[in-house]
C-alpha cells in the first residue's frame, strides 16, 4: 500500500461511506418486508442528480439533499405500490432499475454539455481539513443509529413484524403500509446520500451510466452482512478498500486494469455465496415475508 | 380506494396494450421536462419505428430470440436477467471462431453454424454458473445474473486489450474485422440476416416444441407454478432450476453471433458501451408477452420499434444535446421502465377491480 497508514484510512474513507449509506438504507427497507430490485438504478440517478445539481447551483449540500429527497420519492413510490397493490416486488423493482438509468442519462447529460462548455462541478475532498473524519463519524453515527431504531424502538418492532409477518402485524394494530413506507423512505433517503457521496467525494467525474453496477455491490454487501447495521461496517470496508485499490492490485499481480474493474463484482458474488454457505445465513436470517406479496384486501376473501 | 377481486379476469392482451400506451405517455412527459423535447418530435420517432419493418428487422430478429430465450426461464419462476452477459459470452465465443480458426476460409456456411453454434453454448454455460449457486444454495438469481453481467463484459475487455487486440486498427482498441466469408448475407430491403431468420425459426418451433410435448418443458412450467408438486413426484428441483437457467442462456448467447455476424462485425473496447442492450431489453419483451409463445414476436416487434424510435429521436434531433449523442439507449431506457412499470401496475386490474369510494359522514 502506498503512503502511510493516515493516507490509506483517508482514501477510503469516501468509497466507504458511500457504500456504507447505501448498503445500510437497502437492509433497512428489506427489513420491512420489501424486496429492493431498483437499487441500481435509483444509486445511478442520485449519482446523476447530484452531479447535475452540483454542476448548476455549485454546493454539495444542496446537491446531496436533491439527490436525498429524488431517492426517498422511489422509496415511497415503491413501497406504496408493492403493499397497497398485489403486485410482485421483483418486477416493480426491476422496471424502477430500468426508469432510473434512463432518467440518469436524460438528467446528467445537460449538465455535463455545461461542464464541458466550462461551468465546474462543486465536490468535496475527504482529505481537506479533517473532512474524512466526519464521514467516518457519520457512517458510525448512522450505524448504532440504525441499529438503535431498530432493535430498541416500537417503530424498529414494527418494521421487523411487518417484514416477518405482515398478516399477524396488522392484526396486532401496526400499520404495515405506514412502515413499510417510513422503512423505505428512510432507507431510499439513505441511498440517495449515498449516491451523492459517491459522486462528489469519491469518483468526482460524470459520464452517461456513471455509478451503475455500485447499487448492485451495496446489494451485495447489504446481503453478505445479513442487512445488520453494525455488521455492514465490515463488509462496506471490505469492498471499500477493493474498489480504491482495485487497479493497484491488478498493476502487481501484473494483470491488466480490466481485472481491476471486474474485482469488486466477483467479490460480490463470493461474498453472497459465502454468507450462504457459512452459518451466518441461519444467524442472521433474511425476513421471513421478504418479497412476498402481502395483500391486505385480499384476507377477508 | 377499494380494491375488490374480479369475477371474471379481463382478457389477457388487454393489459399489456393499456401499459404501453400509458407508459409512452408517461415517457412523453418525461422527455418533455427534463430535455424540452417536443412530444410531437417523440410521436413521430415513435410512427418512424412502427412504420419501417425493414430497419426494425435486425432489432425485431434479436429481441425475439430473447425474448424467447427469457421465456422459457419466466416459465419456470427463474427470473434469468443475465441476458446482457450470455450475448456477450456468445459474442466473444462467435468471434474465437470468426478470427482464431481456419473454418471460415475452408467452408464458411459450417463456419457461420459453428459461430451460432458455439455462442449458444458459450451462453449456456455462462448461465449454468449463475444457476448452480441458485439451486443448491437458493441465492436469488436477480442479482447473481445482473452482477455477472459486469463480470462478462470485463472477461470480454481484457480480451479485445490483450491477446485479441487487432493488427489492422489504427490505434483503436478493437478486434480485427471478421473476414467477409462469416459476414451474415443480409436479407434484401431489410436490416435482418438469413442466418438470424432461419435461427429464429428453429428457435420458435424447437421452444414451441420443447413446451409443448416434452417432459422437460412440462417440468420447468411446474416449476414455475409448483415446486412442490415437482418435489413430491421426485424429480429434482434443483436439476430443473439448472435445466431452465441453462437452456435460457443456451438461446440468449446466439444472439452474441447474429450481432457479430450480422451487425458490427467486431468487438470494440470497452464491450459494455458498445452493446446493444439486447439483454435487458428482451426482459420487456418476455414480459409484455404474458409468457406466451405466440405472443413473443409481437411484443418483440412493438418493442423493437420503439428501440429503434429512440435511436431514431437521436437522429432526428442531433445536436440538441450538442456533442452529447448518447442519450439514445437513455430514450430507450425510459421507455422500458416506464412501460414496465405501468405493465407491472397494471396486471392488478385484470383480476380486481380499483374502486375510489368518497367517505361520506
Amino acid at each position: 500500500m502506498p503512503g502511510s497508514i493516515a493516507s490509506f484510512i483517508i482514501g477510503v474513507s469516501s468509497i466507504f461511506l458511500a457504500y456504507y449509506l447505501a448498503a445500510v438504507g437497502h437492509g433497512l427497507m428489506e427489513k420491512s418486508g420489501v424486496l429492493n430490485l431498483a437499487i441500481d438504478g435509483v444509486f445511478t440517478l442520485g449519482v446523476a442528480v447530484a452531479f447535475a445539481i452540483s454542476v448548476y447551483t455549485f454546493s454539495v449540500p444542496l446537491a446531496t439533499f436533491i439527490a436525498m429527497i429524488v431517492a426517498a420519492m422511489f422509496g415511497l413510490m415503491l413501497a406504496f405500490i408493492t403493499t397497497k397493490l398485489p403486485i410482485s416486488h421483483g418486477a416493480a423493482g426491476l422496471s424502477t432499475m430500468f426508469l432510473g438509468y434512463g432518467l440518469a442519462a436524460l438528467v446528467g447529460l445537460p449538465a455535463r454539455q455545461l461542464q464541458i462548455n466550462g461551468r465546474s462541478l462543486a465536490t468535496i475532498q475527504p482529505s481537506l481539513g479533517g473532512t474524512w473524519v466526519w464521514f467516518y463519524v457519520v457512517a458510525f453515527a448512522v450505524a448504532v443509529g440504525i441499529w438503535y431504531l431498530v432493535e430498541k424502538t416500537k417503530i424498529g418492532a414494527a418494521i421487523r413484524a411487518a417484514g416477518e409477518n405482515p398478516a399477524s402485524a396488522e392484526a396486532l394494530g401496526v400499520n404495515v403500509l405506514a412502515v413499510r413506507l417510513f422503512a423505505s423512505g428512510v432507507g431510499y433517503a439513505l441511498i440517495g446520500i449515498g449516491a451523492a457521496v459517491f459522486e462528489l467525494a469519491y469518483t468526482q467525474v460524470w459520464s452517461q451510466g456513471a455509478g451503475m453496477g455500485y447499487g448492485w455491490i451495496a446489494f451485495a454487501i447489504s446481503l453478505s452482512a445479513g442487512r445488520h447495521p453494525i455488521l455492514i461496517i465490515i463488509s462496506a470496508m471490505i469492498f471499500a478498500v477493493l474498489d480504491k485499490y482495485r487497479f493497484l492490485i491488478a498493476a502487481i499481480y501484473n494483470l491488466p486494469p480490466d481485472v481491476g474493474k471486474m474485482l469488486p463484482f466477483v467479490a460480490a458474488i463470493a461474498a453472497m455465496i459465502i454468507f450462504m454457505v457459512t452459518p451466518l445465513r441461519r444467524k442472521l436470517a433474511p425476513p421471513k415475508s421478504l418479497g412476498k406479496i402481502y395483500f391486505r384486501e385480499e384476507r377477508s376473501v | 380506494m377499494v380494491i375488490v377481486r374480479r369475477v371474471k379476469p379481463l382478457p389477457y392482451w388487454i393489459i399489456p396494450i393499456i401499459a404501453l400506451l400509458a407508459g409512452i405517455a408517461i415517457s412523453v412527459i418525461i422527455l418533455y421536462v427534463l430535455m424540452g423535447a417536443s412530444p410531437a418530435a417523440v410521436l413521430s420517432a415513435i410512427v418512424y419505428g412502427f412504420t419501417r419493418p425493414g430497419v426494425v428487422a435486425k432489432t425485431f430478429v434479436a429481441l425475439t430470440i430473447v425474448g424467447i430465450a427469457l421465456l422459457v426461464s419466466f416459465k419456470g419462476s427463474i427470473w434469468n436477467i443475465g441476458g446482457e452477459g450470455q450475448i456477450t459470452f456468445g459474442l466473444m465465443a462467435a468471434t474465437w471462431v470468426a478470427l482464431f480458426t481456419a473454418l471460415p476460409y475452408i467452408n464458411p456456411g459450417l463456419a457461420q453454424a459453428s459461430m451460432i453454434l458455439l455462442a449458444m453454448v458459450a451462453g449456456g454455460i455462462w448461465a449454468l454458473l449463475a444457476a448452480l449457486p441458485r439451486a443448491y444454495l437458493g441465492l436469488d438469481e436477480v442479482p447473481v445474473t445482473l452482477i455477472m453481467n459486469y463480470i462478462a463484459y470485463y472477461i470480454v475487455d481484457i480480451l479485445v486489450r490483450g491477446p485479441w487486440l487487432g493488427k489492422h486498427v489504427y490505434n483503436y482498441i478493437r478486434t480485427d474485422t471478421i473476414p467477409s466469408q462469416v459476414m451474415f448475407p443480409q436479407v434484401p430491403g431489410t436490416t435482418m440476416t438469413w442466418d438470424g431468420l432461419f435461427l429464429l425459426i428453429i428457435l420458435l418451433v424447437g421452444v414451441w416444441y420443447l413446451l409443448k410435448n416434452t417432459s422437460i418443458g412440462l417440468r420447468i412450467k411446474i416449476l414455475g407454478n409448483n415446486p412442490n408438486l415437482l418435489r413430491s413426484s421426485g424429480i429434482s428441483v434443483p436439476l430443473m432450476v439448472i435445466v431452465a437457467l441453462t437452456i435460457s442462456g443456451f438461446i440468449a448467447g446466439s444472439v452474441g453471433a447474429l450481432y457479430l455476424g450480422g451487425d458490427v462485425y467486431r468487438i470494440s473496447y470497452p464491450v459494455e458501451v458498445h452493446t446493444a442492450n439486447y439483454g435487458y431489453t428482451g426482459i420487456l419483451v418476455a414480459w409484455l408477452s404474458m409468457l406466451e409463445l405466440i405472443a413473443v414476436p409481437i411484443a418483440a416487434y412493438i418493442v423493437s420499434a420503439l428501440y429503434t424510435a429512440g435511436i431514431q429521436y437521436q437522429i432526428l434531433v442531433g445536436g440538441h444535446l450538442g456533442q452529447l449523442i448518447t442519450a439514445g439507449s437513455a430514450i430507450v431506457d425510459v421507455f422500458i421502465g416506464s412501460i414496465l412499470l405501468m405493465y407491472t401496475i397494471l396486471i392488478t386490474i385484470s383480476e380486481y377491480k380499483i374502486k375510489i369510494i368518497v367517505k361520506k359522514r
